[in-house]
């Protein structure tokens, strides 16, 4: 799972009301190198939450120095567009689990893929 | 590789389409190929473009890919003519001159070295090419492709075949540069590999070196389609393919001779530089072509001629024209002839497989055409955020990103062996960085609303029910899911989103249900957006009236505008694909 996916991913579980975002407990995490697109990552950004984004890359320990809140005028800043790139398509958490943090509930994550399905009585 | 075209280089092509595809097909070459002379038959686009070979190649929309041969109006044979009478006609208005065949087999023959030069300097995830790629030269994407562990596909070729093929390309690139030296190492190179393979391959000891000589000069004119065409195809097909082309090589040997000034027969090994492509050679009328014609009689002519008739005296004709061969089991060159009402049309296939057999795609579920189709209409830009809700095999997100490159994709299915399926073809497509996957149901979509610019879905509702009855008793089921899952869909879609549908036409009936709510007693409107909608909605909705009600919309209860409706061909079913916006509420 990639940080880019992360950042629309909620929890619907029955009677959560703010199931975002959701926690990342990895256990295992890959980097891999992806073509840089800047084009692509700066039309990105802004539909982003950021804080989300943040906080996530943060927890994986993969921050580095991404700022806290959005610089203005990122669309010319190619390191900031590198920075983002990295944390949205080059880090991957392979292994792990993401948890609902109102309910609490874990949603496993298997070979790069979560598992979000929920069981009947939590629809 | 390819030279720069002047305004005489414009060829005329056509394309085969499934039924419902041609429209698309239309805009496609405009937009791409700046094609002229676009012309629109049932199941058929002819159009005229000067674009390179590698670029029509990569056509979505078609099936198959011809040379125009001939075009012409219908023949017009009463039913009573003698048959001797029918023949001749047939053979008159068919063959006609003999410089337009030689001309257009002298195209095809250069397009296809175009085709096979593209191909050995084109990034594809066969994993023949790669290897190719890295014994050739060494590039620097080379090494790029390791990291991302594409080289680690399984190689499907034997080696012998990799260099050959290897051998065979480098020879069109090295004649058009017209270098003896090169030509020398390269003999030498062949000359050690052979003695090699002879080593190797006791069964063939005797065939090898002779053999590897023939394929390297079959290469060299691009009549060996097979060699350079390859695409990950199965191994054993290939060799097989190479074997018979060795025992109608000596005929090939013949046109390559004649094609180009001043070679060498097999057996020679002097280094004497080959004359390759610049100038066209002068064409002797008497080259033996072996040749196959498949032909289509459709209409009043079925009437008067059976296919079989019309390939066989047209067989005789050319033969006795041309003095070329007729091979039925393994021909150089493949002659299509379609016989209508509304026209004669006489192509020669440019590629071995249809186009819409994509390279990039191991298993499809969804015809590829049909899943370009669908993306085309989703508007995706930049930036876009695009799902599947229900991707199965991945096929619409593949066609998707392979359209887009600056889009980001995510699928989601709740079966595992779909998302395996999934997974790998997007692997194989090399793809992986830009379509996510997510094993997550429609009915309970685990997005945020707003987050998501464009939806396309082939829905498989009421696919599992076998027999009509089934349907009818899961009905409810089945409009509650689809409810469902179009509310859901409407939550994550950003205002001014797409929402790309492609549905039974049965189905599409409940759709109709689900999207104007309980008030659907109420006077039905035509759909808002039909009548200035882009142009191939027109006669689909028109047929889709037929089999169900037209799609109305009610704008107080929904927040999803129609804007077109598309029939489409899925083979042995007809399928609709509905384009909805989002709005404001």
């Amino acid at each position: 799972m990639k940080l880019l996916t992360h950042n629309m991913l909620t929890s619907h579980v029955k009677g959560v009301s703010k199931g975002y975002p959701l926690l990342i407990k990895a256990t295992q995490v890959k980097v891999n190198e992806v073509d840089f697109n800047p084009k692509f990552v700066s039309r990105m950004i802004p539909k982003l939450e950021w804080g989300a984004l943040v906080q996530a890359a943060e927890g994986l320990g993969h921050r580095q120095d991404l700022p806290g809140e959005l610089v203005s005028d990122y669309e010319q800043n190619e390191d900031f567009l590198k920075k983002v790139h990295r944390i949205l398509l080059e880090v991957e958490v392979m292994e792990g689990c993401l948890q609902c943090p109102e309910s609490g509930r874990e949603f496993p994550i298997s070979k790069g893929i979560p598992n979000m399905l929920l069981n009947e009585d939590e629809v | 590789m390819a030279e720069p075209r002047s305004e005489e280089d414009l060829i005329r092509y056509f394309c085969t389409a499934g039924n419902g595809m041609e429209p698309f097909l239309m805009e496609e070459v405009k937009k791409k190929l700046a094609a002229e002379d676009v012309c629109q038959l049932p199941g058929k686009v002819l159009f005229s473009s000067s674009a390179g070979i590698d670029k029509i190649s990569d056509l979505k929309a078609a099936e198959r890919l011809f040379l125009l041969l001939k075009q012409d109006s219908p023949l017009r044979i009463s039913a009573h003519t003698s048959s001797a009478k029918a023949a001749s006609v047939l053979q008159y208005r068919l063959l006609g001159d003999k410089n337009q065949w030689t001309g257009a087999v002298m195209t095809w023959s250069r397009l296809q070295g175009e085709l096979a030069g593209s191909r050995t300097t084109a990034r594809t995830p066969s994993s023949a090419l790669g290897l190719m790629i890295k014994i050739e030269e060494g590039r620097g994407s080379r090494g790029k492709e390791e990291e991302e562990g594409s080289c680690l596909v399984e190689s499907r070729k034997s080696p012998e075949e990799q260099r050959e093929e290897e051998n065979g390309n480098e020879r069109l690139k090295s004649g058009e540069q017209n270098g003896t030296r090169t030509l020398e190492k390269k003999r030498k190179r062949n000359h050690e590999e052979e003695e090699e393979e002879a080593e190797r391959k006791n069964v063939e000891k005797g065939k090898s070196a002779e053999r590897g000589r023939r394929r390297e000069e079959e290469a060299e004119t691009g009549m060996d389609v097979e060699f350079n065409s390859y695409h990950g195809t199965d191994v054993n097909q290939s060799t097989t393919d190479l074997e018979n082309n060795v025992e109608s090589s000596s005929r090939t040997m013949d046109f390559t001779e004649r094609l180009q000034n001043g070679m060498n027969t097999c057996g020679d090994k002097d280094q004497t530089p080959l004359i390759v492509g610049k100038s066209k050679p002068e064409l002797s009328s008497s080259i033996p072509v072996s040749f196959r014609i498949s032909c289509k009689c459709t209409g009043s002519l079925s009437r008067c001629f059976s296919a079989q008739e019309v390939s066989s005296v047209m067989g005789a004709g050319l033969s006795r024209l041309l003095g070329w061969k007729v091979d039925l089991k393994n021909p150089q060159l493949e002659i299509n002839v379609y016989l209508g009402d509304d026209l004669c049309l006489l192509g020669i296939p440019l590629t071995r497989s249809p186009l819409a057999k994509r390279s990039y795609i191991k298993t499809t579920g969804l015809r590829s055409t049909v899943a370009w189709a669908m993306t085309c209409l989703a508007h995706i830009q930049p930036g876009s955020r695009v799902i599947d809700p229900m991707c199965g095999a991945g096929t619409i997100l593949i066609e998707a990103a392979q359209e887009h490159e600056a889009a980001c994709f995510l699928g989601l299915d709740i079966d595992d062996g779909q998302l395996q399926k999934a997974s790998e073809n997007t692997a194989f497509a090399e793809l992986g960085h830009r379509i996510h996957l997510l094993k997550a149901s429609s009915l309970a979509l685990p997005l945020t609303s707003s987050s998501v610019d464009a939806v396309i879905c082939d829905l498989p509702f009421g696919r599992k029910f076998g027999t009509k009855t089934d349907m009818a008793a899961n009905l409810p089921l089945i409009l509650a899911e689809m409810e469902r899952s179009v509310l859901l869909i409407k939550i994550v879609l950003c205002v001014g989103g797409t929402l790309v549908l492609l549905l039974s036409p049965q189905l599409s009936f409940l759709l109709k249900k689900v999207l104007t709510g309980p008030s659907s007693h109420q006077e039905a409107k035509p759909p808002p957006g039909t009548e200035n909608s882009p142009s191939p909605s027109v006669c689909a909705t028109k047929q889709q009236a037929k089999a169900s009600p037209q799609l109305s919309l009610l704008p107080r209860l929904s927040s999803l505008r129609h804007e077109a409706t598309f029939r489409v061909s899925l083979g042995a079913i007809d399928g609709l694909i509905h384009k909805y916006v989002k709005t404001e509420c």
